[in-house]
């Protein structure tokens, strides 16, 4: 399979000054100032395939939307190489936009007073997609999307999902084979977000689309995304198969017990000795979590003792989620 | 080819975007021209406690007045790029508009055209009219033709000036305060430029060249003379000035650095 995207060496610098302190730095910065050169993208390297969907994860200012920004050439890369769709977007800026769909979800691509089948059919030109391409291609999305009713509305009178729905449909409008998504299910209500999923998924599969895909909502990732690249202060610091990353980090389990009496955690504790279980106690100061290794002889062992002890109210069996992986990831800084 | 189908698109957009809101439309309108109205009245008035201000006569000062307001109409109806800074900068509109295939700076005038700044060129050829009757002048052939190139040179004069501002947003991540006073300066073009000092008028000339936009073209029609070399350097300055200016443009695009989520 060829490669849709290559990355060699990306960085981006931004050069940020920092401000002294007190009135009298106010004059000194007003003629020298103290400029620091921040790396908010630092030597990543990484390559997708077509028809891959790939999600890239990190935390907020991790450098995820500079990446996007330089691979759909709004931005100049400090140094580096990137190839995209075999071109080089920053210097080609207008031949090389003809082949990506970008949804950025906190802005509009849609003239906000009028209809939104005006601003499908402005961008129909913008793009040079031909009246056949148009129909055939563009009629599929909107019935898969569920938009048709609102095409005659103004986007201004539409709720954000609505929009959103819109919004996809109209980075779709020329077919690229490349979609780019910064935070698409961002506000949005979980039947929304189902119908996007299952919309992505499609075209992925109908067209071998390649989407890379921006989002702090992890079930994204997880119902779309095989594979992961995950960011920390500018640095790739895991691509691989998604799979991996929870057989690797979501070994062990958690079992969550909610009494009908009062328990102190020193009790569990000294029920439990002898076994490798480390205990949490809610704020709430009703939930006692113990969390230990993947197996089961352990874990019937610990609810055996438990249940024996104390009056239970509740109990839940937990895997480890996606979301408290990278979070331990995130705290740990390395994979 | 396509830029120019392109400029028809936006065009429709707009208009549907202006038949939106039908009140609005009539309100504005009338507005517009009472505002466009008390404008004429305004410099009639004015105008009328001056006689002679070095040669010039005070008609010929009113007509050099109604000239540079078509070119600045022509200027506002498509270059409407005052709030470039807070709009595209700050907000990051830009992001936006350079995801897509179409001149970044082409697509910004296009999505900022505001038709009804035109209705101020008909105020300008109304004082034009009423002077030019006054001072006995004759209309030409030619003159509607060079009338049209001179305005064209004009805008872009006013034009290339404020994108060059506009473009110092992409180096400088303060906002700027250079668009409200380049607009005073701007007003200078409307007044004959050898009642100024020399500097002035260098800088008016050479630096700023917003006589080109008003006296300059403006004295060929009163056949003076001694300033048909400059009035016919008023397309050269223009598209000279609006060249550079898209050239200054592209390479700010560069050092574009996008706005935090």
């Amino acid at each position: 399979m060829e490669n849709v995207i290559e990355v060699t060496n990306l960085r981006k610098d931004f050069k940020s000054y920092s401000s002294r302190t007190g009135l009298k730095g106010a004059f000194r910065d007003l003629l020298t100032r103290n400029y620091k050169v921040v790396p908010a993208v630092n030597d990543i390297n990484f390559l997708v395939k077509k028809g891959e969907m790939v999600g890239y994860i990190g935390e907020n200012g991790a450098g995820k939307s500079t990446t996007i920004k330089m691979l759909t050439g709004i931005l100049t890369p400090s140094s580096g190489q990137i190839t995209v769709n075999g071109m080089n977007p920053h210097k080609e800026r207008e031949r090389f936009v003809q082949t990506i769909g970008v949804v950025f979800g906190q802005r509009s691509q849609l003239w906000w007073d009028i209809a939104v089948q005006e601003s499908f059919r402005l961008l129909k030109k913008v793009y040079k997609v031909s009246d056949e391409d148009y129909n055939s291609h563009m009629n599929h999305v909107i019935q898969t999307l569920d938009i048709e009713p609102l095409l005659d509305k103004p986007v201004r009178k539409l709720s954000l999902g609505q929009r959103m729905r819109c919004e996809l449909a109209a980075a779709l409008i020329h077919n690229p084979p490349l979609l780019f998504l910064d935070e698409p299910t961002i506000g949005l209500d979980v039947l929304v977000k189902l119908k996007i999923r299952d919309f992505l998924k499609e075209i992925n599969e109908k067209y071998q689309t390649t989407i890379l895909l921006t989002t702090h909502d992890l079930t994204d990732i997880e119902a779309l995304c095989e594979r992961v690249i995950m960011l920390d202060e500018g640095k790739v610091i895991y691509d691989g198969a998604l799979k991996n990353l929870q057989e690797k980090w979501g070994e062990g389990k958690e079992l969550q017990f909610q009494f009908l009496e009062k328990v102190g955690v020193s009790e569990l504790l000294n029920l439990t000795q002898g076994i490798p279980v480390k205990w949490e106690q809610d704020e709430k100061e009703q939930i006692f979590t113990a969390s230990l290794e993947d197996n089961d002889e352990l874990i019937s062992q610990v609810i055996a003792k438990v249940v024996a002890a104390f009056k239970i109210k509740d109990i839940k069996i937990n895997e480890t989620s996606t979301e408290e992986i990278i979070r331990n990831i995130y705290e740990k800084g390395a994979v | 080819m396509f830029y120019i189908s392109m400029f028809f698109q936006y065009l429709s957009q707009y208009l549907k975007t202006r038949l939106q809101y039908r009140a609005d439309i009539f309100v504005e309108f009338f507005s517009d021209l009472l505002s466009q109205a008390i404008n004429l009245i305004f410099i009639l008035v004015v105008f009328g406690h001056t006689n002679f201000l070095n040669g010039w006569s005070r008609d010929e000062i009113i007509f050099i007045y109604g000239f540079f307001l078509v070119p600045s109409a022509v200027f506002s109806a498509f270059f409407n790029i005052w709030d470039f800074n807070e709009r595209y900068i700050v907000k990051g509109e830009l992001d936006r508009i350079l995801t897509r295939p179409i001149h970044s700076l082409f697509q910004i005038i296009l999505e900022r055209i505001e038709m009804e700044s035109l209705l101020g060129a008909i105020t300008g050829l109304a004082v034009m009219f009423y002077a030019g009757s006054r001072l006995g002048l004759e209309v030409h052939w030619f003159d509607p033709f060079l009338f049209i190139v001179f305005v064209l040179g004009g805008a872009l004069v006013y034009g290339g000036v404020f994108i060059m501002i506009a473009c110092i947003s992409f180096w400088a991540d303060a906002r700027t305060s250079l668009m409200p006073m380049m607009y005073n300066i701007s007003n200078y073009g409307r007044y004959p430029v050898n009642i100024y000092n020399k500097l002035i008028r260098f800088v008016l000339t050479w630096v700023l060249p917003f006589a080109f936009v008003g006296v300059y073209p403006a004295a060929f029609f009163l056949g003076k003379k001694e300033w048909f070399w400059y009035s016919f350097l008023t397309p050269v300055i223009g598209v000279v000035f609006f060249v550079l200016s898209v050239m200054l443009w592209n390479q700010g695009v560069k050092k574009y650095r996008g706005a935090g989520n």
